[in-house]
């Protein structure tokens, strides 16, 4: 305090002074145990804004990666429904494939094959049944990007013979916090027109010309045509124990390419030219007339592959028939198979993002936890130094103003 | 001999006053405003004889008061600093507490809103969900208000003490004009009324504890008190009043006005200096008015913002959403000043963009009819429009004028919107003062509590293409206007990785073979594609919104023919590619579109830039701000008053050491008078008995 020099003392200002210094000394005392009580160095805002801030803005963050974990808790949960759904899906589809197969043995009766075509429609049964799951709250699981329901109804009407999906297509995006609800159920169950190609056997009634399965060898290269292939000539005679066969391919768009002269061991496979991104067999003795139409297949579901599979093979009448209708259902189910298959293993990885993003958001809640308490919690060991420091001082001014007070020139005066 | 006896009897009159003297100081030791006296001694002149002067004696020649005048005025003005400084702390204090932060905050309220908004969209069939946002939703309303209602209690009884205040001015301004008088009268008599110079400096200083003034004496011993710089409160024995009053655009008790002679002279502000009425209106005008519009902004733009997406979304039965929160109007928190040439009525204000919202009152001054300026009160910046009645107004990049209603716009000010809704235009010197958030926060409540009635699904929906084969993700669909009627859907189909072409383009159907071609545009993942239209789009049969209705960001690689289209959610019309409805059938209610939008308000940069969570943050470090820096300030001007303080009562305060000294001193000093009575005495006898011989 500033002094004049040789200053006379105003007593009263003196004793003003002096309780202002204790009562201030006090409140000092009292805001430190306020403060050590609280476990707060910052409790209101004017005591540091800037900190103040900082603890207000870690506290939302906190809140919202809780809120966050929350919801990406549900989500791995039903992802993880679907995913464990989906391995259902193709366990069933195996031994479905491992019954249309056996149904194939040559040595089956119908009766036989019919038994087998009921153990397959349990199967099918528990395929559909799995498609349709729901979440525990109640949401389909491959509802893709929205959906009634019951995303998956059987054909309803004999215009519209197949399956349809009543939901959307496509598939969500994950964000940095949280993965999708759902799967995309259209993408698991149904096949689409470029994914599917029928052939329309060969009718001609001397031929032992089969076509084998049609695969998609190159899906880039796919146009959507339906073609027509016809056999045009057969020279059985230029290249003793081979067949060179012409063909022309009519492609509804691409038009007709003729193919001359392509030889093959005789009644032995011979593979068709000209199927852009598509590969085909032929095997047998040729006629000339022959013709097999390559077709994209309407948009099919994989419970209609199976549907089919089973009605044909449960009413084929001899083993022949029912090769050829096995030898179908195969590439169909394998179609399936890999279709689940890739959603599946688009489940584990939205699975494995997630246990990344909790181990992530865990991390940033530790962090902002980190940062809020060094924001406004007060050190306690600074805090107790502090406040004993302060008592001391307190005690200090006390006594020294009882001691200063008790001296005056009156006692002195007898 | 009768010298001798003249000179004790002196001695013993003058020791005694002296007496009296030091022993009134002791009484007078803790008398507020009391100043030490002296018994001023001087010699009797002495007595000229042949042998020179003979000294008379002593004689007390006045009582003199320990004064300084310059350590008086330092001391008044410095206290009139430190209470004006300390009154406007104290009520940052007060008012600094209404703005809690942590979990029972109106941040953490607002915050935990929202993210009740996660629960929803995990199960937007739940009911149980929805009503917890809803309760959510009222529990943000409930603490705005709440704290709305705590900032109206303080405005009252701050207007209370400033009244109470502003009265014990005039009292003591009065008193001290009747001391005045009283002194004037005492003039005469030759001697210092030291009692009542006392009484007067006491009442000066009383009145700094308020004012700060200035005291001018004038020669017939009076002092004139002046305030705001140069404004008589006292003239010799007549008092001014000073009342509160209203500003030029009628805001209630926010200046103080001087009432002299029947003549009301507004004081301004600036000039007031120190005490404690001065730092009150300072509080009320400057730290208040900004909390308050701080609060209303914050509120405004959180109710304004939920209630605008909200709207957007769909509710359980498939309608749009209504208001979440009752809709604060702010029309008419415009008000003109008394002399304008139009009322206040010809401006309204409107919302145009809650994100560039600055917490700030704003002044709109009419330099002609047809030009002005709109100054943000908050920093003073000033903005310059011009005003042609019939053509479009014109600020910088801002035109607005609807020529099909006839209103002049004003230029949009921080995210709002000047109309001027009557023909008749203002002419120069008009003046209108806005206020769009000071009441903004007041009258905030839930606006209803049904759960069905929560718009959780959103009105667009988007489907991939059944036969897409590249990568493609959709990543958000937004919406930005509820479809109106049945809008034919978009199909956005890629030619390749990089581009694509749209099915609203009139020569959609001509790619790739027939001229002319679609317009082709630039695809890059995660970049949104916005619903707004190609130039060449048919504009029947539906009639689209000016400004996009949707916008959705896809992320992946496409591959070519991969499409994506969008459409209403409801649009059950039949796509004649599939021959199925165009939503497939899906059902609305399992969606929860709006409730992630709602979510993601979370983020929407809103105020100054920060997030709307972050807001609050903000707010309540502004506040503290302010807090703090007036309680440092107010620290350090108690510590200057206490100092200057102890100055001057080092000159006029009393010393009871140094008052025990001095009744030792007269003591003695009276004693030994005595003895020179006695002596005088003795002598007399010596002279008696030696005559009576």
């Amino acid at each position: 305090m500033s002094t004049l020099s040789n200053a006379r003392l105003g007593s009263a200002n003196a004793y003003d002074t002096a309780v202002n210094n204790i009562t201030s000394r006090q409140s000092a005392l009292s805001t430190l145990q306020e403060q050590l009580s609280s476990g707060k160095r910052v409790v209101r805002a004017s005591d540091d804004p800037t900190s103040a801030a900082i603890a207000e803005r870690a506290l939302t963050r906190i809140s919202r990666i809780a809120t966050d974990q929350r919801a990406l808790t549900s989500q791995v949960s039903s992802i993880t429904q679907a995913e464990s759904a989906l391995g259902d899906v193709t366990d069933a589809l195996q031994r479905f494939r491992e019954l249309t197969v056996s149904a194939g043995n040559g040595a089956y009766s119908t009766a036989e094959r019919k038994s087998v075509a009921i153990e397959l429609q349990g199967l099918r049964d528990q395929i559909f049944a799995l498609s349709n799951t729901k979440d525990s709250n109640g949401l389909p699981l491959f509802s893709a990007l929205g959906s009634a329901l019951t995303p998956f109804v059987s054909p309803q009407q004999a215009a519209a013979p197949d399956y349809t999906f009543n939901g959307l297509p496509g598939q969500m995006a994950s964000t940095a916090v949280s993965v999708p609800f759902a799967l995309d159920g259209n993408s698991a169950f149904m096949l689409t027109s470029t994914q599917a190609y029928t052939v329309a056997a060969n009718t001609t009634p001397t031929s032992t010309l089969t076509n084998s399965q049609v695969t998609i060898s190159n899906p880039s290269a796919l146009t959507g045509d339906t073609y027509t292939v016809t056999v045009t000539g057969i020279d059985l005679a230029s290249s003793p124990g081979n067949t060179l066969l012409s063909y022309d391919v009519t492609g509804t768009v691409s038009g007709t390419t003729s193919y001359t002269s392509i030889p093959y061991a005789t009644g032995q496979t011979v593979a068709v030219n000209g199927l852009s991104g598509l590969s085909m067999n032929l095997t047998g003795n040729p006629v000339l007339g022959d013709s097999f139409t390559v077709t994209p297949g309407p948009s099919v579901s994989l419970f209609n592959v199976l549907d089919t599979a089973i009605q044909s093979i449960g009413n084929a009448p001899d083993s022949n028939t029912a090769g050829q209708a096995v030898s179908q259902a195969l590439g169909d189910i394998d179609l399936g198979l890999a279709k689940v298959g890739a959603i599946r293993s688009q489940a584990g990885e939205l699975l494995n993002r997630a246990d990344r993003i909790s181990g992530n958001q865990d991390k940033r809640s530790i962090q902002m936890e980190a940062d809020r308490s060094r924001a406004e919690d007060l050190d306690m060991v600074k805090g107790i130094s502090d406040f004993q420091k302060q008592q001391t001082g307190y005690q200090v001014a006390m006594q020294t103003y009882a001691q200063i007070q008790k001296l005056s020139l009156f006692d002195f005066i007898r | 001999m009768s010298g001798i006896l003249n000179v004790g009897t002196r001695a013993l009159q003058a020791n005694q006053i002296a007496l009296q003297t030091a022993g009134n100081n002791i009484a007078n030791v803790n008398t507020p405003g009391y100043s030490r006296q002296t018994a001023v001694m001087q010699t009797v002149p002495g007595q000229f004889t042949g042998s020179g002067y003979i000294g008379k004696g002593v004689e007390v020649s006045t009582i003199e008061r320990a004064y300084s005048e310059f350590l008086t005025r330092q001391s008044a003005l410095a206290s009139a600093t430190s209470s004006g400084d300390t009154a406007r702390s104290d009520k940052l204090t007060q008012l600094e507490t209404l703005f809690q932060g942590g979990k029972d905050g109106l941040g953490a309220a607002v915050s935990d809103m929202l993210n009740a908004f996660s629960d929803v969209a995990t199960a937007p069939t739940d009911l149980t969900a929805r009503t917890v946002a809803l309760t959510r939703v009222s529990e943000t309303a409930q603490r705005m208000s709440n704290t709305a209602t705590s900032m109206d209690d303080l405005q009252q009884s701050l207007t209370l003490e400033l009244k109470n205040k502003v009265t014990s001015i005039n009292s003591l301004a009065t008193g001290i004009a009747s001391v005045n008088e009283k002194i004037a009268r005492a003039q005469g008599n030759g001697q210092p009324p030291n009692d009542l110079l006392d009484q007067r400096d006491q009442l000066v200083s009383d009145l700094n504890q308020y004012i700060q003034t200035t005291s001018i004496p004038a020669t017939d011993g009076t002092v004139g008190i002046f305030i705001g710089g140069s404004q008589a409160l006292v003239l010799g024995n007549t008092a001014a009043a000073l009342s509160l009053t209203a500003d030029d655009f009628g805001v209630q008790n926010n200046k103080l006005a001087l009432i002299r002679n029947g003549v009301s002279n507004t004081l301004n502000e600036n000039t007031l200096g120190g005490g404690e009425v001065p730092g009150l209106l300072r509080f009320q005008n400057t730290d208040m008015a900004e909390a308050r519009n701080l609060l209303g902004r914050y509120s405004l733009a959180v109710t304004t913002s939920m209630n605008d997406q909200h709207k957007l979304g769909l509710d359980l039965d498939g309608n749009p959403g209504g208001n979440l929160f009752t809709p604060s109007d702010i029309t008419n928190n415009v008000s003109g000043a008394a002399t304008n040439s139009v009322g206040a009525g010809s401006l309204t204000l409107g919302i145009s963009d809650i994100s560039r919202f600055a917490a700030s009152d704003y002044e709109v001054n009419f330099s002609s009819a047809t030009a002005g300026t709109a100054t943000r009160k908050s920093d003073g910046s000033l903005t310059a429009f011009t005003f042609t009645a019939g053509t479009a107004l014109t600020n910088g990049t801002f035109a607005f004028y609807d020529p099909s209603t006839g209103v002049n716009d004003l230029p949009a000010i921080d995210g709002l919107t000047l109309n001027s809704v009557t023909t008749s235009a203002p002419s120069a010197g008009d003046r209108f003062l806005l206020k769009p958030f000071s009441t903004a926060t007041g009258n905030i409540s839930a606006e209803f509590s049904s759960p069905r009635a929560l718009a959780v699904a959103s009105p667009w929906a988007g489907k991939m293409g059944a036969s897409n084969t590249g990568s493609l993700q959709l990543s958000g669909l937004e919406t930005r206007n509820q479809p109106v009627g049945t809008p034919p859907p978009v199909t956005i189909k890629f030619i390749n990785a990089n581009q694509y072409i749209r099915s609203d383009d009139t020569n959609y159907a001509n790619y790739p073979a027939t001229l002319p071609l679609p317009l082709v545009y630039a695809y890059v993942s995660g970049t949104p594609i916005e619903a707004s239209l190609p130039s060449n789009y048919p504009t029947t049969p539906y009639t689209y919104a000016a400004v996009s209705d949707w916008s959705v960001t896809l992320q992946g690689a496409p591959k070519p023919n991969d499409t994506y289209t969008v459409f209403g959610i409801k649009d059950t019309t039949t796509d004649p590619s599939t021959g199925r409805p165009h939503n497939n059938g899906i059902d609305l209610t399992l969606t929860s579109g709006n409730a992630n939008a709602m979510m993601n308000l979370r983020d929407a940069a809103m105020f100054d830039g920060a997030s709307l969570t972050d807001g609050y943050a903000g707010l309540i470090a502004q506040i503290g701000i302010r807090s703090q820096s007036a309680s440092y300030t107010a620290g350090v001007s108690s510590a200057i008053a206490a100092s200057v303080e102890k100055n001057r009562t080092a000159v006029s305060g009393v010393n009871l050491d140094e008052e025990a000294a001095k009744l030792l001193q007269y003591q003695q000093a009276y004693q030994a008078s005595a003895k020179v009575i006695q002596i005088a005495q003795s002598i007399f006898d010596t002279l008696i008995q030696t005559m009576s011989r």
